[in-house]
């Protein structure tokens, strides 16, 4: 293992490249909001400047990730695993916020944040998933990692979460030596355990509800979206004087911000943006090619598997082509504990590019 | 083993993905954009507001002044309402609400609102309530705060009222529109946006409520004034202006005076009252307009505390005090403030221009022989006026002829005190710039010579065109006796201004409290309205003034008082216009008061002597 030194960057040899693309995606999620505030007054209830102090709190957060060592890492998952899912056990003993038990509220210790423990377990979990494949014949023991964690997080109960983590994990299964056989059957169990669940009334009435009113008619909030979205046009209503009156989105800081985004960027915006990410996953492929060692490969993947089907889920739901789940796009919409993570994961991916010596 | 070809697979897979959802985003934003354009301009998402319930406003001791209670408003939702259940309605509502007339019900059902009010619900049993919420799906109850003012007049002025906003106030306080209320004046003027909390919202689209978001409520205020000091305060103050009814026989009745105690520390406002007063609670039910405009006549709506001009009169003397210790100036041929001088009752004096003139003073047989302290003490003008002379011929037409003015203006007079309330007053100290500027301005009000000695003369002794605050008065005593000029302010948390520095010694400010006892002891002008105390009036202190007014207006009684002088907490300035003779008037409502804030025995307050 490499022993690097520790310079004011981040341990030397840090991959600008990585930490350009991080301010680059915050940068354009400042701008977006910037369209949604009155005015820049720089309080803690505007927005924008509450998102202009998240990103710079993702900043360190980035740097700190990236004085951890993989080897370190490596050795701290299985700790950090099951601090991870007795933090997820302890949430069963939180009072509910709003109907469900999601969040930690620090409150009486004197901050005032609820902080949302199902952001930061996504990554000790893909990170445990890593660990396990690389090692051989651990897999079992991985499955029922996954199961119980995939558990604790449904009965929150957080639909949406759980759906993202059993996608992410089943492709990280798949890009293992796993056999196809398997692979179909575990998909088959899936599936058959969701009606087993219907069947049984674990589903809460509130899931169903989403669920079913997808299908029965159109969603008030997707519709919408899609609304907003198409009055960007091509050029977006931005940088031009829109005669189209803005439309009403719901929550369209946070989970909606992409059609905030359209609106304001247009195709050519949004192209825009959905091209940075192409890159950044080409990027880090290279990598993945490149490294020798297993766990890395895993590790690499599986974030950028976490990344992508977080963005996909938010597309599909804001394109109302799945029912509302509540996954926020990464790095562009409002919100302190999703930048917190992906600060997390940019970290561990510049580590790796650290250790594999690739600079800028 | 890590298979590459399956991850491969994967991003594959995504790439696929994206080009379906880049399709359907181009579809969107190219071939349906003409569509949608159309689509959100039918669209009419109508926003209702909700109003925020206000912050509660509370006193030095934690009681309630303001208070803000939510009550259930019963409203229709008329996008419900239809030919069909329209006659449906109006019975339920006849039936159920018999104080409505059939006028107000009509207004109900012919209204264009999206939802329309129908009741106040606070009154009317949980039963009903409920069988119109369940049986009747256009009936929406909604939670609205009502403000009420638990002291009702006692804190008119300083808390202020509420009122429906006008154009200006929509612009100026975004939260206007939503809570359809902002503050006209008052405290509730001057933190608006602290109070007001941010109203909730109801989203429709068409019948249905799309969306909604909660009221977020306003911040709490604490004031530094204590309930039972602003009692006795006002108390006090409408005692002295009956009293002075009593004592006068005028043309006018006497019914304007203000009164405000100030923490010497701080700078807090301890009590502040305003008379002729009014009952803020009157404009949350709405004030008819004979009463508005009654209570508008008497000039009810103006806090004389802040903005009552006045000229000082003799408390103005404080600031010559002042110069003349800081700059060593005084009457001619004396050089410390021990020399005396010997007031006759009246000064002659000739100017350059060779005019020749005569002031009388107050007391026609004159204060004798008198240094500075028996000239505060007796308020003995010739002294003062010998000042103002030798001042003159100094500095006469001179870059320092506006020493005395500048000396004011460093204890805030003509300027702002920056106290937290709204529309406060600056008054003037007048000087050569002002009166030329008048000249063109207001010509016939200044003579065609411009600034002449006789009006340094009067500015001295506080008469002539100066006018002053009670506030800038209280205020300038305070920076006198601490050396720091800071906002006096209502709301404890207040972030302080400090407006100026100045340069006071411990030695100035024990001679200044020294003499300002002698004001309210044996031989001073405030004696007679101290005298009930005995030997407690032995560490009081204050100034008298009477100040002199234009035309058949009587005087204005002022005095400043403060409440100990080996150890000084409060100022207290009263001022009572046309309330004659400040010993006479003012200065026994300030005693009362000081009797409060000392914890003795409160007596009722008794005309004193009359003199100035």
């Amino acid at each position: 293992m490499i022993n690097r030194k520790i310079t004011l960057l981040g341990p030397e040899g840090t991959n600008l490249y990585i930490l350009l693309q991080f301010m680059l995606f915050s940068v354009i999620s400042w701008f977006t909001l910037f369209s949604s505030v009155e005015s820049i007054e720089f309080e803690a209830s505007n927005i924008l400047t509450r998102q202009i102090i998240f990103s710079l709190i993702g900043i360190i957060v980035f740097f700190l990730t990236t004085y951890l060592s993989i080897e370190n890492l490596f050795n701290l998952i299985n700790s950090l695993f099951l601090l991870s899912i007795s933090v997820l056990f302890g949430l069963l003993f939180t009072t509910p916020i709003l109907g469900v038990r999601r969040w930690y509220d620090l409150e009486p210790v004197g901050l005032p944040i609820f902080i949302q423990p199902s952001e930061f377990s996504k990554i000790v979990l893909v990170l445990f998933v890593a660990k396990m494949l690389s090692q051989k014949s651990y897999k079992l023991l991985a499955i029922s990692g996954v199961l119980v964690n995939l558990f604790l997080i449904f009965i929150q109960p957080d639909f949406g979460t759980t759906m993202l983590l059993l996608i992410v994990t089943s492709l990280m299964f798949f890009i293992s030596d796993i056999k196809m056989r398997s692979a179909v059957l575990g998909l088959l169990i899936l599936f058959l355990s969701f009606f087993i669940l219907l069947e049984f009334n674990l589903l809460g009435d509130y899931q169903i509800s989403r669920i079913t009113d997808f299908f029965i008619g159109d969603d008030f909030s997707q519709n919408q979206s899609r609304l907003s979205i198409s009055s960007g046009g091509l050029f977006g209503t931005y940088f031009t004087d829109s005669q189209i009156t803005e439309v009403f989105v719901p929550v369209q800081t946070t989970d909606f911000i992409f059609s905030l985004y359209s609106r304001n960027f247009g195709f050519f915006g949004g192209l825009l943006l959905i091209t940075l990410w192409i890159v950044f996953f080409f990027r880090v492929n290279r990598i993945i090619k490149l490294t020798q060692i297993e766990f890395e490969k895993y590790l690499l993947s599986g974030l950028l598997i976490l990344l992508g089907v977080q963005i996909f889920i938010n597309l599909f739901t804001i394109l109302g082509f799945i029912p509302l789940t509540g996954i926020p796009f990464p790095l562009l919409s409002l919100g302190g504990s999703s930048i917190f993570s992906t600060a997390i994961i940019f970290g561990l991916i510049n580590r790796v590019f650290i250790e594999n010596n690739i600079v800028v | 083993m890590f298979n590459q070809l399956r991850l491969k697979f994967t991003f594959v897979a995504f790439f696929i993905l994206l080009v379906f959802v880049l399709i359907d985003i181009f579809q969107l934003q190219t071939r349906e954009f003409e569509s949608t354009s159309q689509i959100i301009d039918r669209q009419n998402l109508d926003k209702f507001y909700i109003a925020a319930p206000r912050g509660e406003i509370f006193d030095a001791k934690g009681e309630k002044i303001a208070e803000t209670k939510l009550e259930p408003h019963l409203f229709i939702n008329m996008r419900k309402i239809t030919n069909q259940n329209s006659s449906n309605y109006r019975q339920v509502i006849q039936y159920n609400f018999p104080t409505l007339s059939i006028k107000e019900i009509n207004e109900i059902f012919e209204s264009k609102d999206i939802l329309h009010f129908v009741i106040n619900l606070s009154s009317v049993e949980y039963e009903v309530r409920n069988n119109l919420l369940t049986n009747f799906d256009a009936f929406l109850i909604i939670d609205l705060p009502i403000r009420s003012y638990i002291k009702n007049e006692l804190f008119a002025h300083a808390v202020g009222y509420l009122g429906i906003p006008n154009q200006e106030e929509f612009d100026q306080f975004k939260n206007a529109i939503g809570n359809n209320q902002v503050g006209k004046n008052g405290l509730e003027r001057y933190y608006e946006e602290y109070l007001s909390g941010i109203p909730g919202e109801l989203i429709f689209s068409g019948s249905d409520i799309v969306d909604s978001k909660q009221p977020i409520p306003g911040k709490d205020l604490y004031l530094a004034i204590d309930s039972s000091t602003q009692l006795v305060t006002k108390e006090s103050l409408q005692q002295g202006i009956d009293l002075a009814n009593k004592s006068f026989e005028l043309q006018n009745e006497i019914k304007r005076g203000a009164s405000v105690v100030l923490d010497i520390e701080t700078g807090n406002i301890v009590s502040m009252v305003s008379l002729p007063d009014f009952d803020p609670n009157k404009f949350v039910s709405g004030i008819s307009d004979f009463e508005f405009k009654q209570l508008d006549r008497d000039q009810a709506f103006n806090n004389f505390a802040i903005q009552g001009l006045y000229p000082p009169g003799s408390v103005f003397k404080v600031v010559a005090y002042w110069l003349a210790l800081s700059e060593n100036i005084f009457p001619e041929g004396l050089n410390n403030k021990d020399a005396k001088y010997d007031c006759e009752g009246s000064l002659s004096f000739g100017f350059d221009d060779g005019s020749q003139q005569v002031y009388n003073d107050w007391k026609i047989e004159g204060h004798g022989k008198v240094d500075l302290t028996d000239a505060i003490k007796q308020s003995c003008n010739v002294y003062f006026w010998d000042i103002a002379l030798n001042i003159w011929r100094n500095f006469g037409n001179s870059y320092g002829e506006s020493i005395l003015q500048e000396y004011s203006k460093e204890l805030g007079f003509s300027e702002k005190t920056n106290v937290d309330l709204p529309f406060e007053k600056v008054g003037i100290i007048p000087d050569r710039d002002l009166f030329e500027e008048w000249k063109v301005s207001r010509p016939g009000l200044v003579r065609e010579e411009g600034w002449l000695g006789g009006d340094l003369m009067n500015l001295i002794i506080g008469q002539g065109a100066i006018t002053t605050t009670p506030i800038q008065v209280a205020n300038a005593y305070r920076t006198l006796l601490t050396g720091v000029n800071l906002s006096p302010t209502l709301n404890i948390n207040a972030q302080k201004i400090t407006n100026k520095k100045i340069n006071v010694s411990d030695e100035f400010i024990l001679f200044l409290l020294k003499d300002l006892n002698t004001v309210t002891n044996k031989g001073g002008t405030a004696h007679a309205s101290f005298s009930i105390l005995g030997n407690k009036a032995n560490d009081i202190g204050g100034k008298t003034g009477t100040a002199q007014n234009a035309g058949d207006k009587n005087n204005t009684s002022w005095f400043v008082g403060v409440d100990s002088v080996s150890n000084p907490k409060y100022i207290i300035a009263t001022v009572v216009d046309e309330g004659g003779s400040g010993s006479a008037v003012a200065a026994p409502i300030s005693r009362r008061i000081i009797q409060h804030l000392l914890e003795y025995e409160l007596t009722p307050v008794e005309f004193g002597e009359i003199t100035e």
